[in-house]
């Protein structure tokens, strides 16, 4: 996904003078040729995400569209303030594209794993929460966004799902109606795995990219359905919840540190987010509503 | 003492009295800066938004009433409005909103922004290439937050050579965490630095029109609750305290004498 991003800010910024990125000492190499290109237009600020969050609002007070680009837990939880104050509650909006979405710095354990972020953020007034799921969405996200004065926040992933889907912003997607009494609702690549656990199963299919604003319309139609909400990070649930008088329950996250490493599949299995635990948990779903 | 800055240092007792808001020994610790600045800084009151103003950002925010006095003294609104302060439906809070301030240029209040703020907005003029400056002044006080350091480290880096850091030294950071010698951190960190006796507004000016090859930072040396004896023995229990009527009385006879 970081591959997307470089290509869709290289084409946009051959348009839109505007562009400037502001990295966080990553992805850095990945971008020597657009850095090549446009010198004025790229700065590896360095390791101080507080500092990059408020310099972001800096230049987007004087007109421009700041880029900061980070690893997700430390531009997310520990710049929290800065986004709330510089970017948010002064109106300088501007783009936050983490990398590091939930598990997949695995390996590098919990000062590494990220699953707070949209929780956090969404929170916050003046802001855009987006989850793209692939390359594809995040290409379509950030062109319709990118510039419109508010503060978006992007969290990519190294793991997309490789499932096309047709993306606008704000607007969920149904990918599955059979009409079941129950409706499972995703967002980001953990898609990839629901929709191959439960393709076969008679349950609805609800996905998001966007979890802030969440299609309340949408999650709406699904009222009379029991919502099972399966994600890989914390918001999406806090958010359909906010739609009010839904039978919603939720299976990913708990209440605990990860203390393993491994890969982000290893994570995933852990969590019971992999193929074989969520298919279990969507057949149990369907078994004990058929009993009710 | 300046007698436009003796009489900003009377409207804020009078605000501050009618309202029961307001950080006062820390408002007048900046009072002859923040002239200074807008003494000497390119802005136009009658358009605030000019496009080809320097920027001038208030980073320890709770000073707000020296700030707001200062830009009704250079016809930014009229004064009468600052009385409001503080009141539920009032512009002008205890923390500006520069939303609803003409002037106010970034809201702060929370410490550790503003020149994280000034570093994006001096970065910004670079790329245009203009030739417009921006200046920031923080507490000594809120020295202690990272962030400071993060933003003046960046700065130095990218050299931006349009930024002038203001520190007040008014020795709030005494009862915390103490900033030992903070002229050779700013050197340290990369600044060009001055040290002027803050409440010598040609001395500030001297400073502030002066321009490096890298960022400045001036060490204002201040008073809180300078020109009055009171405020300054009692600046902690002053912190944001409001006079009743017989402080306000014997405060306001303290700054025509002058007892500092």
């Amino acid at each position: 996904m970081r591959r997307q991003f470089r290509d869709t800010i290289t084409d946009l910024a051959g348009h839109d003078e505007k562009i400037i990125l502001l990295f966080g000492d990553i992805s850095v190499y990945l971008f020597n040729e657009f850095k090549a290109r446009y010198p004025d237009r790229f700065y590896n600020i360095g390791i101080c995400e507080n500092t990059i969050i408020s310099i972001g609002a800096g230049l987007s007070s004087q007109g421009f569209f700041p880029f900061i680009h980070t690893i997700t837990p430390f531009i997310t939880e520990r710049s929290f303030e800065y986004i709330k104050l510089d970017l948010c509650y002064n109106q300088f909006g501007g783009n936050i594209l983490s990398c590091g979405a939930s598990f997949d710095y695995a390996w590098d354990g919990a000062t590494h794993h990220s699953y707070t972020d949209l929780a956090i953020l969404r929170l916050l007034p003046n802001i855009e929460i987006i989850q793209p799921g692939s390359g594809k969405e995040l290409d379509i996200l950030l062109r319709s966004q990118y510039n419109n004065g508010k503060t978006s926040y992007f969290r990519l992933s190294d793991h997309p799902h490789n499932i096309d889907i047709p993306v606008r912003f704000g607007k969920g997607v149904v990918l599955k109606d059979s009409g079941s009494k129950i409706t499972v609702m995703t967002a980001g690549p953990i898609l990839g795995n629901v929709e191959e656990a439960s393709k076969d199963l008679n349950v609805n299919l609800v996905y998001f990219h966007t979890i802030k604003p969440i299609d309340k319309d949408l999650i709406r139609r699904f009222k009379n359905t029991e919502i099972v909400v399966i994600h890989d990070a914390f918001g999406l649930y806090e958010a359909v919840c906010e739609v009010g008088n839904l039978s919603v329950s939720y299976y990913g996250m708990t209440d605990g540190f990860c203390s393993s490493y491994g890969t982000v599949h290893d994570a995933r299995k852990k969590l019971g987010l992999d193929i074989g635990s969520i298919r279990k948990k969507v057949k149990d779903k369907i078994k004990k509503f058929s009993k009710s | 003492m300046n007698s436009r800055c003796k009489e900003i240092r009377k409207e804020i007792l009078k605000i501050s009295h009618a309202s029961g808001h307001g950080h006062i020994p820390s408002s007048f610790s900046v009072i002859e800066i923040l002239y200074a600045i807008y003494d000497t800084i390119k802005h136009n009151p009658d358009e605030p938004l000019w496009e080809g103003r320097d920027v001038f950002i208030l980073s320890k925010g709770h000073a707000s009433l020296a700030h707001y006095c200062i830009l009704a003294e250079f016809g930014y609104f009229d004064l009468k409005k600052v009385y409001t302060v503080g009141s539920f439906m009032s512009n002008f809070g205890c923390h500006a909103d520069r939303l609803k301030v003409p002037g106010i240029e970034a809201s702060t209040g929370s410490l550790g922004h503003g020149i994280g703020l000034a570093v994006g907005i001096a970065k910004a003029f670079k790329i245009k290439k203009t030739d417009r400056r921006v200046f920031v002044v923080i507490g000594d006080g809120e020295a202690n937050e990272g962030s400071v350091w993060e933003a003046v480290m960046v700065a130095a880096n990218l050299r931006l050579d349009n930024l002038t850091i203001i520190y007040d030294n008014n020795m709030s950071h005494l009862r915390g965490l103490q900033i030992h010698n903070p002229a050779e951190k700013f050197k340290a960190f990369g600044c060009e630095i001055a040290e002027v006796n803050g409440h010598d507004i040609d001395a500030l000016k001297n400073e502030i029109v002066k321009k490096a090859s890298v960022i400045r930072a001036i060490i204002a040396h201040t008073k809180k609750g300078f020109g009055s004896k009171t405020l300054i023995a009692n600046h902690y229990q002053w912190h944001r305290k409001s006079p009743n009527d017989s402080e306000l009385e014997e405060l306001m006879k303290e700054l025509d004498e002058e007892t500092v």
